[in-house]
C-alpha cells in the first residue's frame, strides 16, 4: 500500500536531489534556478501529502500560493538574469569576482 | 462579515500604490518629482490610517490570518518613518545618476507593503506572502540600476539565496502544517503546547524554520548575501535594506519563533546562541579589514543582528522588549549612516571609501559631528541611542543567568567600537582629499540632522521609546 | 494494487528527471527534464486527489513558466562547454549533503513520528467529490486576505520584470501607431496643380 509516508519520503529525496543540485552547478545561474523550482516542488507535496493525510484542504491552498508566488519569483529571475547577461555577457558564476572580501 | 478597518493601512497603501503607478506612466522625465510627493503623500495617508485605527488590544480578522496589536502599530509607523527617510535621502542622488524613476518609489512601497503584511501576519501562509513581497521588490531594486554590473551581480546572489532560504523556510512551515493541522499562530501555539507536542518531526520544522529567519536576518552563517548587496546595490537600495526590512526581520522572528514556537523556547536558544555568538565574532571582526564603507556598514549589521538575537535567547518580555528597543535604534542609525553617504556623494563620485571621510571636519563642522554622533552611537558610547539599546539586551541576557554570555557581547562590542572609532579619527585628524562643497539640497541636510540628532536626544531621554516597547510587547 | 505500481512508476521517472536537470551538460535539457519531472509531479498529485493542483502545475508551470526559462536560456546563447569545467569538483561534497538530508529527514517521517499516522492511507473520497469546488469555497472566503496579497505579488512580478529589461534603444526604428492612426489626408498629400506644357 501507498502511505503518506511514501509521499513524504519522496519529497524528502526531491529536496536533497535539488540541494546537491545547487551545490553542483553553483556556476551555472539558470540551471540554480531549476534547483529552485525543484525545491518548491518538493514542499508542494509535503504541503499536498499532508493535507491529504489530514483531510483538510488548507495545504492545498498554500501549495496554490506557492506556485503563483514561484511564476512570480520566476519572472523576476529571469530578468535580474536577463539585465546581468546583458551587462557581463555570462552568467558563470565563478567569474562574478568584483565583490570580494 | 470580514471586520475591515484593522487592515485599513495596509488597504489605502495597497490603494495609494496603484494610483502612483498609474500617474506615473502618464509623466514626463521631467515632471518625475510628482512622483516622488505622491509617494511621500501616500505614506503620510498610510500613516494616517494606522494611527486612527490604532488599537490596544490584539484584533484578529480575515478569518484569523491578520492581527492588528499594540506593537504592530508600533513596528509598522517605525517602518513608515524608515521609508520616508529613503526616499527624502535618495532624491538627489538618484536625479544626478538619471536614475530617478517611478519605479525605485514603487518598488519601495510594494516592498513597505510587505512589511507590514509581515508584522501583522497571524497565520504561516501571511508571513511567507509578505515576506515575499518584500523579497521580490528587493530583490528588483538591487538590480535596479541596469547599467551596472556589480548592482546586477549582487541582485542574482541575493536573488538565489535568498530562493534557496524561502524554500527552507517553507519545508519547516509545511512540517509544522503536517504535525499541527493548522497555519494560524494562535492554535499552533496552542496544538504544539499538547503533551505530544514538540515531537521529532515538529522539531526538524523548527530547524529549517530558524534557518529561514537567520538568512532573512543576515546572521552568520547564513550571511553571505549581505556584503556583496550592501556594497553591489546603489545606494539609496542599500539606505532601504538597511533599514526598513530589520522591522520585517524582527517581525518574523517574534510572530513564528515566540508566539507561534514559544514552548519550543528551550530548542531554539541553542541555535539562536550559535547564530549570535557567530554573528557579532565574524561581524566585528571582519568589519576591522573593510575599506569600503558600504561593506563596513554590511558586517557591522551583521554584528548589531547578533545582539537582536540576544533579546530572543533571553527570552522573557522585558527581553523582548529590549530586542525591539534595540531594532528600531538600529533602523533610525542605518538610516542615518547611509544618509551620510549620499549626503557626500555627488556626480561621479560615490562617498563610500573610508578615505572620503577624511578631514571630513575641515569641510563641514557640522555634518562631521553628526557622523560622530551615529559612529558614537552604533559604538555603544554613552549617552547616545545605542548604548542603551546595547545595554537592555545585555541586561535582559543577565537576568536570563547567561552572563558569560554577556561577558562576551561587551568583549565584541569593544571590537566594534574601533572601526567606528577609526572613521572619527579619519575626519577630525586626517587631512582631507578633496575640498569640493558638499552638493546635497537644504531638505535633506536639515532632515539628516534631524535624523542625527534624534540619536542623541533619545539618547539621552530613553524613557519614553522605551516605556513605549514595555508596553506594546 | 495498481496505484502502487502507478507510484512507483511515476515517482522513479520523477527521482531520474530530478538527477537530469541537475547533471544535464546543457540548459536546454535540463529544462525539459524539469517539463517531465512537473507532468510526473501532476500525475503523483492526481494519485493523491488534488486534481485542481495537478492541472494548475501542468498548465502553469508546464506551459508558461517553463516556456518562459527556455525563452531566456535561448535568448542568452549560453556556451554550453565553459558552463560545465569543475562539475566533478562539487559532485561529492553535493552527493554526500544530499544523502545526508535524506537520510535524516526520511528516518524522522519513517520511523519517529509516533502519533502522527504517517504510515496510513487515507480513504478516497466518494465519487461526486469536487476537489475545485473544495478550494474554491475556501480561496475566496476564508483566504481573501492572502488571495489579495498574492495579486499584489503578481503586480509587483509585472512592475519589476517590466523596470529590469524594458529599455529604449536610441537608434531603434519603430512604428507610432497614434501617430500613423491621427494622421490626416491634408498631412500626407499635396494636390500640385501641374501647368500643362504645350511643345
Amino acid at each position: 500500500m501507498v502511505t503518506v509516508a511514501h509521499y513524504l519520503v519522496l519529497a524528502a529525496v526531491l529536496f536533497s536531489v535539488s540541494v546537491a543540485g545547487i551545490f553542483i552547478n553553483r556556476r551555472n545561474v539558470i540551471v540554480l534556478l531549476m534547483c529552485i523550482e525543484l525545491m518548491l516542488l518538493a514542499v508542494n507535496f509535503n504541503f499536498i501529502a499532508f493535507s491529504r493525510l489530514l483531510g483538510d484542504t488548507l495545504g492545498q491552498v498554500f501549495v496554490f500560493f506557492i506556485l503563483t508566488v514561484a511564476a512570480a519569483e520566476a519572472a523576476i529571475g529571469l530578468a535580474i538574469l536577463v539585465v546581468l547577461f546583458r551587462n557581463t555577457r555570462s552568467i558563470n558564476v565563478d567569474e562574478m569576482d568584483t565583490l570580494k572580501g | 462579515m470580514i471586520d475591515y478597518y484593522p487592515a485599513a493601512a495596509e488597504i489605502f497603501l495597497a490603494t495609494a500604490i496603484c494610483v502612483v503607478l498609474l500617474v506615473d506612466v502618464f509623466l514626463r522625465d521631467e515632471q518625475r518629482m510628482i512622483t516622488y510627493w505622491l509617494s511621500l503623500a501616500a505614506l503620510l495617508g498610510t500613516a494616517a490610517c494606522s494611527a486612527l485605527f490604532f488599537v490596544d488590544e490584539p484584533v484578529t480578522t480575515f478569518f484569523g490570518s491578520f492581527v492588528a496589536d499594540a506593537a504592530s502599530g508600533v513596528l509598522k509607523l517605525v517602518a513608515y518613518v524608515a521609508v520616508a527617510l529613503v526616499f527624502v535621502y535618495s532624491r538627489d542622488y538618484l536625479a544626478r545618476r538619471n536614475l530617478f524613476k517611478g519605479e525605485f518609489f514603487i518598488l519601495g512601497l510594494f516592498g513597505l507593503l510587505g512589511i507590514m503584511v509581515m508584522v501583522s501576519a497571524h497565520s504561516l501562509l501571511t508571513i511567507y506572502l509578505g515576506l515575499e513581497l518584500l523579497s521580490l521588490s528587493l530583490y528588483a531594486l538591487v538590480a535596479f540600476n541596469r547599467e551596472s554590473a556589480t548592482a546586477a551581480e549582487s541582485a542574482m546572489k541575493f536573488f538565489v539565496l535568498g530562493a534557496i532560504a524561502s524554500g527552507t523556510l517553507l519545508y519547516g512551515i509545511s512540517l509544522l502544517y503536517g504535525v499541527t493541522g493548522t497555519l494560524e499562530i494562535g492554535t499552533l501555539a496552542e496544538r504544539l503546547s499538547g503533551p505530544d507536542g514538540m515531537g521529532i518531526p515538529a522539531l526538524v520544522g523548527l530547524a529549517f524554520i530558524v534557518v529561514g529567519v537567520a538568512f532573512k536576518f543576515g546572521a552568520v552563517p547564513f550571511h553571505m548575501w549581505v556584503p556583496d548587496v550592501y556594497q553591489g546595490a546603489p545606494t539609496p537600495v542599500t539606505l532601504y535594506i538597511g533599514s526598513a526590512p530589520k522591522i520585517a526581520a524582527f517581525a518574523l522572528a517574534w510572530r513564528v519563533l515566540v508566539e507561534g514556537l514559544g514552548d519550543a523556547h528551550a530548542s531554539w536558544q541553542g541555535m539562536l546562541i550559535v547564530l549570535s555568538i557567530l554573528s557579532l565574532a565574524i561581524g566585528n571582526i571582519v568589519a576591522i579589514a573593510q575599506t569600503n564603507l558600504k561593506r563596513m556598514l554590511a558586517y557591522s549589521t551583521i554584528s548589531h543582528v547578533g545582539f537582536i538575537l540576544m533579546g530572543f535567547i533571553a527570552g522573557s518580555d522585558d527581553a523582548l522588549s529590549a530586542a525591539l528597543f534595540y531594532t528600531v535604534s538600529y533602523v533610525i542609525m542605518a538610516a542615518a549612516a547611509f544618509g551620510m553617504i549620499l549626503l557626500l556623494s555627488r556626480e561621479g563620485f560615490e562617498a563610500e571609501q573610508l578615505e572620503d571621510f577624511k578631514g571630513l571636519n575641515a569641510r563641514s563642522p557640522w555634518f562631521a559631528f553628526v557622523m560622530l554622533m551615529i559612529m558614537f552611537s552604533m559604538a555603544g558610547v554613552p549617552p547616545f541611542i545605542g548604548f542603551y539599546a546595547k545595554l537592555l539586551v545585555l541586561g535582559s541576557l543577565i537576568d536570563a543567568g547567561l552572563v558569560w554570555f554577556a561577558v562576551l557581547g561587551v568583549l565584541m562590542a569593544v571590537v566594534g567600537a574601533f572601526y567606528y572609532l577609526r572613521v572619527v579619527w579619519y575626519m577630525y585628524f586626517d587631512d582631507p582629499l578633496d575640498e569640493a562643497p558638499i552638493a546635497a539640497p537644504g531638505g535633506m541636510r536639515v532632515v539628516l540632522s534631524v535624523n542625527g540628532l534624534g540619536l542623541l536626544v533619545l539618547g539621552v531621554f530613553p524613557g519614553y521609546l522605551l516605556e513605549l516597547c514595555m508596553r506594546v510587547l | 494494487m495498481i496505484p502502487t505500481i502507478l507510484f512507483y512508476a511515476f515517482a522513479a521517472i520523477l527521482l531520474i528527471a530530478a538527477f537530469g536537470v541537475i547533471t544535464a551538460r546543457n540548459p536546454v535539457h535540463a529544462a525539459l527534464f524539469l517539463v517531465l519531472a512537473f507532468v510526473q509531479s501532476a500525475a503523483l498529485w492526481l494519485l493523491m486527489e488534488a486534481e485542481f493542483l495537478a492541472i494548475v502545475l501542468v498548465l502553469v508551470y508546464v506551459g508558461a513558466v517553463m516556456v518562459l526559462l527556455l525563452f531566456v536560456v535561448m535568448m542568452l546563447d549560453i556556451n554550453v562547454e565553459t558552463m560545465r569545467e569543475g562539475f566533478t569538483r562539487y559532485v561529492w561534497i553535493g552527493g554526500l549533503v544530499a544523502l545526508l538530508v535524506a537520510v535524516e529527514i526520511g528516518h524522522v517521517v519513517w520511523f519517529r513520528s509516533e502519533g502522527m499516522q504517517f504510515l496510513s492511507t487515507p480513504e478516497p473520497f466518494p465519487a461526486d467529490y469536487s476537489n475545485t469546488r473544495e478550494l474554491g469555497s475556501v480561496l475566496y472566503t476564508e483566504h481573501v486576505y492572502a488571495f489579495e496579497i498574492a495579486a499584489v505579488i503578481l503586480l509587483l512580478a509585472i512592475v519589476a520584470a517590466i523596470t529590469l529589461t524594458m529599455r529604449r534603444r536610441p537608434g531603434l526604428k519603430a512604428q507610432n501607431v497614434a501617430k500613423q492612426v491621427a494622421v490626416r489626408r491634408e498631412d500626407r498629400v499635396r494636390l500640385v496643380k501641374v501647368e500643362p506644357t504645350k511643345d
